[in-house]
């Protein structure tokens, strides 16, 4: 690292100072926002006030279903539920028990904590392993349904069809309430735009790129969602509490499907994944529903959903995405993008190494219905050991990876990893026993840096911040050689879409390898890569081993297998065939006809 | 064998010429540049290994995969943004590699779709049958109940079964018994010999490939890495770009 | 008895307005949100025939061709540009249900609008008098399955249609034109949709947003039964059975959410729900 330091660092400065002005713009912002909407009473109607109060409460809810469906990529009709949950938990509460201020605490904490409970029910329900987007979405459809038959069946209770009217409510003019929406507004808009730009939103939108490689990487994908869930069902309930201070009514409506579906049109027409597109676009339809919908209110109906219509299939960003352009044509609009510098971490104690095996494959067997395409599978490999795995299209070597990395597939036979057994372990705790899995296809985050993808590599290490970026990025010595031998240690801010086909396989190597892991399974590494290329990956799995890491790699390229490995295994057919010294194998009869296509059977 | 049936002049064949055609996924090109030719009647191995773009460059001639640069001429008519129902109803057959069946359908079924009309159905069955008569007596049943071998053979007849004036073959030969090799081989001899059709031939098994066709190319990482006629000079030149 | 009998019709019912929107899913991989709206169209298509003074059976034919047409118009340009974004056709088709309602409110009205009964009257059947219509629907429940069945099993479009929800890659190498065959499945989806319309007006009442009630039935039961026919039909009956027997004994209002909670279950614990079965 010490000759690339100080370069970087000089390059660095002037955006750095850049840097630390975008990342005071939010409160700056929000201090403006919440100054503007204080003494906005002041000059609005008592129409307008009343109007936007309620705006305001609603755009609550929008920076919510942003987060979940702009970020997290999660489409969601159920924030209208929490919602409605928070907003009778306050109802009830303060009709049944009153309005004092201890009452109205324990109000607040019901209405925080009871959507909390329902969002961790609705999130376990939604997000496991192998689940759909899909999926979310239907349970996110059904969770508002029963809410509200829950409401109409509640009897006096719930108050039914006609809700909960006129209970006490916190000690606040027209104005009051106003403001107390504007703060908690401003306030969660704020957290949600530091959340955002942190380093553990990068998770997120990893979660929605590519939940396969978040896996694989030891992120859990289901606990982030349902963490998420959870987070902003207690964000939805608060939104309710006021509401139903503000406006002391409560109705099933306000739990409904049909309020659901609203939400995701304001955001969808303000722009999702925008936070502020949401926000604004939320407040400006419901403010000017409420002006216009009395005397066209048809009209006003048809307009907003054909001007969805139209948005969702012309301009997927909503209305922020054309300020967005309009933005970036201007000379200061284009934000230099900042990346962390990079330091070498220090080195793990090496595990001794012990005579044990580190990975056991015993009698593996998988077969997909009645077509068999592996059987009889024993393997053993030590640290330190670099194991090819060869074999011609269908031999099931992609297939035996596979088995080696998800404890869930189905097969049978055993597996275990420095002595523990794979049997059941989704990847994110297999990755947990020190393997990391590098794919066939580069698996990369498209929509993320190469900063942002090696940092949610050393995720397991190095906690992720919720409130800001880190500003250096600790890699293991290993994956610092990936990147500056490929140069991507020079692209470190570059979107990860842009790279070339060799730099998206170099950079997933580097993920893999800054892991820190036991084991490396690499699938066909080197394909569709230049010689140079080759020669770099090679050098880089022959350091690792050095080290005592066992590394299997699958590849059909029989020089590159001869220069680097130390031990050949040969499936063929679904059976291994062979397993030997690169000598033994590659003068073998055997793989000779196997690759020029003669040998069957 | 393939030289009995190089004897016959073919009008029928296509001519397809391939001009610096690029295609890809996305940003990353897959295929670079490739210019190839397959004359009327004329049968061309396309050599190589995983993942060097053979696939890829079959689907972007039957207008699967979009081409990025270059051109692509049946017949001398450019086909480039043609849809593969243009392209089959030119008389392009296509047999594709992986989930080249539908597993759940009759064999029938199968062959049904490769046409777009059922009026000339008896005719087409009757052609393939000449091929694989086994396929005769059992159309009734399931694709996939049909062992490995005879699904590949279910495949090239369903290719077949329009007459095509060019074939497209993809890894017909993947992982067969030599006696199921050798019925491939003797039926695409024989198609030639009676049509005339043109054919480009994707493989990886070399022994096959050298014995079905007239010439050979081999493409490595997205390029065309080395070509020639087949003579005796084919198989170590081949192997020596194969890198085994 | 009574009791089989309530669950066979609603069964029926739920399998008339679940269909159009199993073959669209199944083909064009969409999840139509506005089968709702085209359920109303169908409806309203019974009243304007009404009106016309036509016999009310005529109102199927008008509504399966109209309902085709929209469909036809809405798969070109709504749905057409939105394969690659299957969520974001969700939504595009749930605008398209307001928009739809709102024109239907704007011409008609939001009031409730009266048909006249196809069927009318009771039949005594096993010694109870029966709603003839609730009997009527069975019957047409059957020819529109038995009808569906032969179009996908005996024509040359249905083949086409199975062969697109099987692999579509492999349908379009063939060179079948998928984007006739989906707009094609679309009109035909749109039009069913409409004609199951028409069945349900001596049912529930007709107005401008009837179709949002049935909508989330018919979504939860195609999505358990994930593009098979043979699969809905087993779960119309189950998830019927299930919303007749907790309405009856437990409460209505929970047997109006049993499809829903229930189908939601099945697939969270098999998430191709019963096609597999």
């Amino acid at each position: 690292m010490p000759d690339d330091a100080p370069a970087l660092g000089l390059a660095a400065r002037p955006a750095r100072s850049r840097a630390r002005l975008s990342r005071s713009a939010p409160f700056v912002v929000a201090g403006l926002a919440a100054v503007a909407l204080w003494v906005a009473p002041a000059v609005l109607d008592t129409f307008a006030v009343n109007v936007l109060t309620r705006s305001m409460i609603y755009a609550v809810l929008a920076v919510t279903v942003d987060l979940l469906w702009g970020f997290a990529g999660v489409l969601t009709f159920g924030q209208a539920a929490f919602f409605g949950v928070g907003a009778y938990a306050t109802a009830m509460a303060l009709t049944y028990l009153g309005a004092t201020p201890e009452w109205m605490a324990v109000a607040l904490a019901l209405s925080v904590a009871a959507p909390m409970a329902l969002g961790l029910a609705v999130g376990w329900l939604s997000f496991y392993h192998r689940s759909t987007a899909l999926y979310a979405s239907v349970i996110s459809l059904v969770t508002p349904i029963v809410v509200t038959q829950l409401i109409y069946s509640g009897g006096e209770w719930t108050g039914s069809s006609s809700g909960l009217v006129g209970f006490d409510v916190l000690p606040l003019e027209l104005e009051g309430f106003f403001r107390l929406a504007a703060l908690v507004l401003v306030a969660v808009t704020l957290a949600a735009w530091v959340f955002v730009r942190s380093d553990a939103e990068r998770a997120l939108v990893a979660v929605r790129d590519n939940d396969a490689r978040c896996a694989y990487l030891g992120l859990s994908p289901k606990r982030l969602q349902i963490a998420l869930t959870t987070v902003l069902a207690g964000v939805a309930g608060l939104a309710g509490f006021v509401f139903a201070n503000a406006s002391s009514v409560v109705a099933p409506e306000n739990a409904g499907f049909l309020f659901g579906t609203e939400l995701v049109i304001w955001v969808a027409l303000g722009g999702r994944g925008t936070l502020l597109g949401p926000v604004l676009g939320t407040i400006a339809i419901d403010y000017l529903a409420a002006n216009l919908s009395g005397d066209l209110p048809f009209l006003w109906q048809l307009l907003l959903g054909t001007a969805f219509v139209a948005v969702i299939i012309l301009l997927p960003g909503g209305l922020a995405e054309l300020v967005r352009r309009v933005w970036a044509r201007l000379p200061f609009g284009r934000r230099q993008a900042v990346a962390p510098r990079l330091v070498a971490s220090s080195p793990r104690p090496n595990a001794a190494v012990s005579g044990a095996p580190l990975l056991k494959i015993e009698n593996l067997a998988k077969s997909y219905g009645s077509l068999t395409v592996l059987e009889n599978i024993d393997i053993e490999i030590r640290a330190g050991e670099l194991v090819s795995l060869v074999g011609p299209n269908g031999a099931g070597k992609t297939t035996l990876m596979r088995c080696l990395s998800d404890g869930t597939e189905p097969f049978s036979g055993a597996v275990s990893i420095g002595g523990a057994s794979t049997a059941g372990l989704t990847p994110n705790r297999i990755v947990a026993l020190g393997v990391g899995r590098k794919f066939q296809v580069a698996s990369v985050f498209e929509s993320l840096t190469v900063a942002d993808c090696l940092l949610l590599a050393r995720a397991p290490h190095d906690r992720l911040s919720p409130i800001g970026r880190a500003e250096t990025l600790s890699l293991p010595q290993a994956a610092l050689d990936v990147l500056r031998m490929t140069g991507l240690d020079r692209l470190l801010a570059e979107p990860t879409r842009l790279l070339s086909h060799g730099q998206k396989q170099a950079l997933e190597l580097a993920m893999v390898v800054a892991l820190e892991p036991r084991l490396i399974l690499l699938d066909e590494p080197t394909a569709g890569l230049t010689k140079a290329e080759r020669t770099t990956i090679g050098a880089v799995l022959r350091t690792l081993t050095g080290d005592g890491v066992a590394a299997v790699l699958v590849e059909h390229d029989l020089d590159f297998v001869r220069q680097i490995s130390s031990r050949i295994v040969v499936l063929h057919q679904g059976r291994l065939a062979l397993d030997g010294t690169v000598d033994e194998v590659v003068n073998s009869e055997l793989v000779r006809t196997i690759y020029s296509g003669g040998a069957h059977g | 064998m393939a030289d009995a049936a190089r004897k016959v002049e073919a009008p029928a064949g296509g001519d397809l010429v391939l001009e610096g055609v690029t295609s890809g996924y996305g940003a990353v090109s897959v295929v670079k540049g490739v210019s190839l030719r397959v004359a009327p009647g004329e049968i061309v191995a396309l050599l190589g290994k995983n993942g060097m773009g053979k696939t890829t460059l079959l689907k972007t001639i039957l207008g699967m995969t979009p081409l990025s640069g270059g051109a692509i001429a049946v017949d001398g008519a450019s086909v480039a943004g043609l849809s593969p129902a243009k392209l089959v109803a030119l008389g392009v057959g296509y047999a594709p590699q992986e989930l080249a069946l539908f597993q759940d359908l009759s064999i029938r079924d199968n062959l049904r779709l490769a046409l777009s009309s059922d009026k000339r159905l008896p005719e087409a069955l009757e052609r393939v049958f000449g091929h694989f008569p086994f396929l005769a007596d059992r159309l009734s049943q399931h694709a996939g109940t049909l062992s490995g071998g005879e699904q590949k053979m279910l495949i090239l007849a369903r290719a077949l079964m329009l007459k095509p004036r060019l074939l497209l073959i993809d890894e017909i030969s993947e992982g067969l018994q030599p006696s199921v090799v050798d019925r491939i081989a003797t039926a695409l001899a024989h198609e030639r010999a009676a049509s005339g059709a043109s054919m480009l031939i994707v493989e990886q098994n070399l022994d096959f490939a050298l014995r079905v066709a007239d010439r050979w190319a081999v493409l490595k990482l997205g390029e065309i890495d080395d070509e020639g006629g087949v003579d005796e000079t084919a198989r170590s030149r081949a192997l020596a770009h194969l890198g085994v | 008895m009574l009791l089989v009998l309530d669950i066979l019709t609603t069964a029926a019912i739920l399998f008339v307005v679940s269909i159009g929107l199993l073959a669209v899913f199944g083909v064009l991989k969409i999840i139509n949100f506005a089968h709702g709206a085209w359920l109303t169209i169908g409806a309203y298509c019974a009243v304007v025939a009404a009106k016309l003074g036509l016999n009310p059976w005529a109102a199927l034919p008008l509504a399966f061709v109209v309902g085709g047409a929209l469909g036809g118009l809405t798969e070109l340009f709504i749905i057409r540009p939105l394969y690659r974004r299957p969520l974001d056709a969700i939504l595009a088709t749930w605008g398209l249900g307001i928009v739809i309602g709102q024109l239907i409110t704007l011409g008609f009205g939001r009031d409730v609008q009266m048909t006249p009964n196809l069927v009318s009257g009771t039949v005594e059947i096993f010694g109870a008098d029966y709603s003839a219509y609730r009997l009527a629907t069975l019957g047409a429940a059957i020819v529109i399955g038995v009808a569906f069945a032969l179009t996908i099993g005996g024509t040359r479009l249905g083949l086409s249609a199975r062969a697109v929800i099987m692999n579509e890659t492999l349908a379009r190498g063939l060179g079948i034109d998928t984007a006739r065959v989906r707009l094609f499945t679309f009109m035909m989806g749109a039009g069913l949709a409409a004609l199951a319309g028409v069945l349900l007006t001596p049912l529930t009442s007709v107005d401008p947003n009837m179709g949002v009630g049935w909508l989330i039935g018919a979504f939860m039961l195609v999505m358990v039964a994930d593009a098979s026919f043979l699969a809905l039909g087993v779960a119309c009956l189950v998830f019927g059975a299930a919303q007749v027997l907790v309405s009856t004994f437990v409460s209505p209002i929970l047997g109006s959410i049993a499809i829903a909670v229930l189908a939601a279950l099945v697939l969270r614990v098999s998430p191709k729900g019963f096609s597999r079965a």
